[in-house]
């Protein structure tokens, strides 16, 4: 830092562009360039195109007419949002049990655990899409493999039309999501466990504390930090999904599994036959930010005890 | 005695429940392989076995000549690689010059920079990029999707590079100084070649994410199928009419996608997990 001083007033002969800070500036500008152009620009462009209305080529400034048909009218987005909040707290009620106590498991160091580890975390590294498109496949309704198995099994006696009601198409998005999602949060609560001091147990153990006391009592408290930054990756990644609902339902029975990415995604897009309406889909990305944002929030509020928790 | 009997019970139990984990995590990825070389008649028919009756490799000759994936497959590597490539420069020397360099305005810039990690547009800012990038020409092929991610100032990168670097002792940069050497010089010469366990995470992170990437490219070749990666083909494949027909070519398709990722990650998977969670920790 203090260095750069130094080495420009030793030297006065040399061009302006051989000084350090120029080459600095120099160096970032093609970044920096990009990233006003592809970030702040979009941010400011949506801010703008939330009070007009607009098909991408013709537009009229209406004011907050957009909020208004967002807040009292479109009752379409609003349940698009509930399916969001629903299917994000719902699949990580089983994600992230699952990830913490295959992490306890794999603490141990077993047999094994490297093997286990490697493969449990595998299809993290598969496309959200992909995994959409697999499961899709594997739960198709007539010559799906799954109905396949479970009437083999006996469990059901006809085939089951996952994706034709809304809970069941659900419950198949949600299991995709958890399959795809559940090794990088596995692996974040194995690196937290390893940081956890051996003496803490070996003092436990002295004291007879059973496998539960031990459990809530030092591992919980002692992995808090990570658990709380575990959680708010996941539940943001999780609000901001669109590739899975786009490769299993998109959306379908009829509008009912939409979450709120693929809703406003259409209306930019107007995908799958809608309109182009670029003006209310900028009002629609905006209140979503916001909303997103408070419940992120609301999150880091109310999880303070767990962030602090030694 | 009976502890230890007891202790056998937990651990059988214990491996009944990985072993259970591993069944179902390795199940769709083995059912995609091996349908892969069932016939379309018997993925329309018979749907219990795993393993096909007969063996074909009809599916991925058929893909790959008649349903265009040879071109996708190329698409998807000339994607990967310019935003691989590109990335490491770009991401090293931002690191690079928020860590070390010295200018007015770095902390506001490098402020604002961060503070764009909190707005949640995630892809609902597609639309207005297009439009920019329509500015420019760009909007209706591949080079678009990597200027935007070669040169969008990704923050997790940002942050690993700039930690890593911060971890290189600063006497070495001070003394390249004393001997005449430029900031640019430094970088080049010094600190980048100092990278390189950094830069085989960055590859593949970046990998993963061009490679996997759905949306982005979706948009950018919405009016030019020719140049659509392998996901993108794939989709739309499964999005056509031709959806029930196809199953074959959909799972070869697919397969020809997961492969080539499944064995970067088994040659590199510590770099990819160490990757992944320097990534999200410091996030």
């Amino acid at each position: 830092m203090k260095t750069s001083n130094k080495s420009s007033n030793s030297t006065y002969k040399v061009k302006w562009f051989k000084k350090d800070s120029t080459q600095a500036v120099l160096m970032l500008s093609p970044m920096l360039i990009g990233f006003i152009l592809f970030t702040y620009v979009p941010i400011i462009y949506i801010l703008r195109y939330a009070f007009y209305d607009s098909n991408g080529f013709k537009e009229t400034f209406i004011g907050i007419e957009n909020f208004i048909r967002v807040f009292t009218r479109d009752k379409s987005y609003w349940s698009s949002l509930l399916n969001t909040i629903i299917l994000t707290f719902g699949k990580l009620a089983v994600e992230i049990p699952l990830a913490l106590f295959l992490a306890v498991l794999l603490n141990k160091g077993r047999k094994g655990t490297g093997f286990f580890r490697t493969t449990l975390f595998m299809p993290t590294v598969i496309s959200a899409a992909i995994a959409g498109l697999i499961f899709s496949l594997m739960f198709a309704s007539f010559n799906g493999m799954v109905n396949g198995i479970l009437q083999d099994i006996g469990i059901i006696e006809k085939p089951i039309s996952w994706f034709s009601s809304k809970g069941s198409a659900l419950f198949v998005i949600g299991f995709a999501s958890v399959w795809n999602n559940f090794g990088i949060n596995m692996v974040f609560f194995l690196m937290a466990l390893q940081s956890v001091p051996v003496e803490l147990y070996e003092c436990a153990s002295l004291d007879g504390v059973n496998a539960f006391q031990r459990f809530f009592k030092i591992t919980l408290p002692m992995i808090g930090p990570t658990f709380q930054v575990v959680l708010l990756n996941a539940i943001v990644g999780s609000l901001k999904m669109a590739d899975l609902i786009l490769s299993t339902t998109n959306g379908q029975p009829g509008g009912k599994t939409e979450v709120v990415m693929t809703y406003v995604f259409k209306y930019f897009f107007g995908y799958d036959a809608r309109a182009v309406e670029v003006g209310y889909a900028s009002s629609m990305a905006l209140v979503t930010a916001v909303i997103l944002a408070l419940i992120a929030f609301i999150y880091m509020r109310s999880s303070k005890k767990l962030g602090n928790s030694y | 005695m009976s502890n230890k009997i007891k202790r056998l019970i937990s651990t059988t139990f214990i491996y009944l429940i990985l072993f259970g984990v591993l069944l179902i995590t390795v199940f769709p990825l083995l059912y995609t392989f091996l349908g892969s070389f069932k016939t379309n008649m018997e993925l329309l028919t018979n749907s219990r076995s795993l393993i096909p009756k007969t063996f074909v490799l009809d599916n991925y000759t058929q893909a790959w000549k008649l349903a265009n994936f040879e071109r996708y497959t190329f698409n998807s590597i000339f994607l990967s690689f310019f935003i691989v490539l590109g990335t490491i420069f770009t991401s090293t020397i931002s690191g690079y010059v928020f860590e070390r360099g010295n200018f007015r305005f770095k902390n506001l810039i490098f402020a604002m920079v961060i503070s764009s990690m909190f707005v949640s547009l995630g892809s609902l800012t597609l639309y207005p990029q297009l439009m920019i990038a329509k500015v420019f020409g760009i909007n209706k092929s591949l080079w678009g999707v990597i200027i935007i991610r070669v040169f969008g100032m990704n923050v997790t990168n940002l942050f690993i590079t700039r930690a890593y670097i911060k971890t290189i002792n600063k006497e070495i940069d001070e003394s390249a100084k004393v001997d005449g050497c430029t900031f640019f010089r430094i970088y080049r010469s010094i600190i980048f070649p100092l990278l390189k366990p950094l830069v085989a995470t960055l590859a593949i992170l970046e990998f993963r994410f061009a490679w996997n990437d759905y949306l982005m490219p979706m948009v950018f070749t919405l009016s030019n199928p020719k140049r659509m990666p392998l996901v993108v083909g794939i989709m739309n494949l499964k999005g056509s009419g031709a959806a029930a027909s196809s199953w074959n070519l959909m799972l070869a398709g697919t397969s020809i996608a997961i492969i080539p990722m499944i064995i970067v990650y088994a040659i590199f998977n510590r770099y990819y997990i160490t990757g992944l969670t320097a990534g999200a920790v410091k996030g």
